[in-house]
């Protein structure tokens, strides 16, 4: 449990508050590259401010648009009825990794990191985004806890790996011929340990399996609210949980393909059969139950909400209420990552306040130096099972038609 | 306690009927004096009437599992039984026994005549 005060301070993220301080520092992902092949300029909705995307000679440009407190937080006018505010706030803006990048920021941007989704060619990564109807920090929060997935994505049945393309979970682990679900189903109660590193945290997920065999899941912490966590053998996932104000956040997902390039139709296709455009919102709510069928639950899955594995995060994380009131909590030792991430966040907000930027991860001039991060699942022998996951990852890298090494 | 409608010190409300139950899942939501409650009957027949968030990090328990005699939280497997007490934690370590300080808030119920009622105390009529 924390107190009220610190639950606002670590998730109010507006133009005068503490987190949101800390965020706008770090390039936000403003829109998906596919939103900005037409007309401009492009609504945008980020942390509390209402804008819009303009193109400035060959870049882009995030500009203060009119509009009217009433409007919905993801309100998304028609271009030709975007006005700019006169002497409102710009914003400089980039394309990568098929996101637009936005920096609402005082001085200059921080650089970007040499992660694999940003050196990784345009044909092996692809990125989508989706609306979620609550607070960045719980959506953060979820992506930093490797415990749920044991239970929150359960299968009672293994679907055929093979079948799997472009979906979580959904392949073999590791070089086994077990699916990935099953491992989660039968080792519900992983180790966790969670390392600092210069780019946030490692979270490592230890499943003891039989034969003194243990399942070795690695995923990411990004400073301030990325996660990087491997998706199938062949990719991993890059999310950021980005404000649209207090109440609402968008997922936005760069996929990373190590050796063959993505089936940007099929990732497209898949994921815009479950969200409507233009605001991305989930066709499956709070307003028709996320689909939930009681039948289902009893039988295939653990939720009742279909196969898909974002309605279930979503449902989570929504569920909590706009904010969640971390007055109540109970956190367990499952929950580690979440703490130290937290205690992260309330570190930054301090060096913000004090004037100390040069104490604020992820922003100093060594930050292209980082690679990686390596997000890997591997089944390995107990004894050494550090090893033998990184050895896992580097063979992957070694196989890949772009330079990924580490 | 009493189970006297009439009494000075207990009053009860009506909350659902027991039809309303009687659905295949017996799980329902709960609105009283305000605080969300999740209302459902265990392997026992018994009512349960519960507080709606997962008091772990705040899950929606009205899509809980009702299994095990009592109701499961999808998001991380903590059960809690009609008394409202987390009786099983199933990530955390072998041998924790933190579930034992953990219960959500529970109203006590009755069901007569096929009509739930829950009970509400003086401070929460209105």
């Amino acid at each position: 449990m924390i107190s009220q005060e610190l639950n606002d301070q670590i998730t109010r993220i507006g133009p005068e508050t503490q987190a949101g301080a800390v965020l706008r520092r770090y390039w936000q992902p403003a829109a998906l590259s596919d939103e900005v092949q037409g007309d401009v300029p492009v609504p945008v909705n980020l942390m509390g401010e209402r804008l819009a995307l303009i193109r400035e000679g060959d870049g882009l440009l995030l500009i203060t648009r009119q509009a009217d407190p009433s409007e919905a937080p993801t309100h998304h006018p028609a271009s030709g009825d975007i006005r700019e505010v006169q002497g409102g706030p710009r914003y400089p803006a980039v394309d990568r990794a098929g996101v637009v990048f936005a920096y609402l920021g005082p001085g200059d941007p921080p650089a970007f990191p040499n992660f694999d989704c940003f050196r990784a060619p345009e044909d092996h990564v692809f990125a989508f985004k989706g609306l979620w109807q609550c607070n960045w920090l719980q959506a953060l929060e979820i992506g930093i806890d490797p415990a749920h997935a044991s239970y929150l994505h359960r299968f009672l049945e293994d679907a055929d790996p093979e079948e799997g393309y472009g979906q979580q979970f959904r392949d073999k682990a590791a070089h086994t011929d077990m699916p990935m679900t099953q491992v989660l189903r039968e080792y519900p109660r992983p180790d966790i340990q969670v390392d600092e590193t210069e780019y946030g945290l490692r979270i490592t997920a230890l499943r003891h399996m039989a034969n003194d065999l243990t399942h070795v899941r690695v995923t990411n912490q990004i400073f301030p609210e990325a996660i990087c966590i491997p998706m199938s053998r062949e990719m991993t996932i890059t999310q950021w949980h980005v404000p649209v104000d207090d109440e609402n956040c968008y997922w936005y997902t760069v996929f990373t393909s190590f050796k063959n390039p993505v089936n940007k139709e099929v990732m497209r296709a898949q994921r815009l059969k479950e969200h409507r455009l233009p605001d991305y919102a989930p066709l499956k709510n709070r307003e028709n139950n996320y689909h939930y069928d009681p039948a289902e639950q009893e039988r295939l899955t653990y939720t009742g909400m279909g196969l898909d594995i974002n309605v279930h995060d979503q449902w989570a994380v929504e569920g909590m209420g706009a904010i969640q009131d971390r007055t109540q909590e109970h956190l367990g030792r499952s929950d580690v990552a979440i703490i130290r991430y937290r205690r992260m966040l309330r570190q930054a907000i301090k060096a913000v306040e004090e004037g100390d930027e040069g104490a604020l991860p992820m922003r100093g001039d060594d930050v292209t130096r980082l690679v990686g991060p390596l997000s890997n699942d591997s089944i390995a022998g107990t004894q050494d099972w550090k090893s033998a996951s990184r050895a896992a990852d580097l063979a992957r890298r070694a196989e890949c038609p772009w330079d990924a090494t580490v | 306690m009493t189970s006297h409608p009439e009494t000075q010190t207990v009053r009860w409300t009506r909350i659902a009927s027991s039809s309303e139950l009687d659905t295949g899942r017996a799980v329902m939501p709960v609105t009283l004096a305000g605080q969300r409650y999740v209302l459902f009957r265990d392997d026992e027949g018994q009512l349960g009437l519960i507080g709606r968030n997962c008091p772990h990090r705040g899950a929606d328990l009205c899509f809980g599992r009702l299994e095990d005699n009592g109701l499961r939280c999808p998001f991380h497997g903590w059960h809690f039984d009609r008394t409202g007490q987390c009786v099983e934690q199933p990530a955390e370590p072998e041998g924790s026994t933190m579930h034992t300080q953990i219960k959500v808030p529970m109203v006590p119920v009755r069901e007569e005549g096929g009509v739930i009622f829950a009970q509400v105390s003086e401070g929460e009529r209105r």
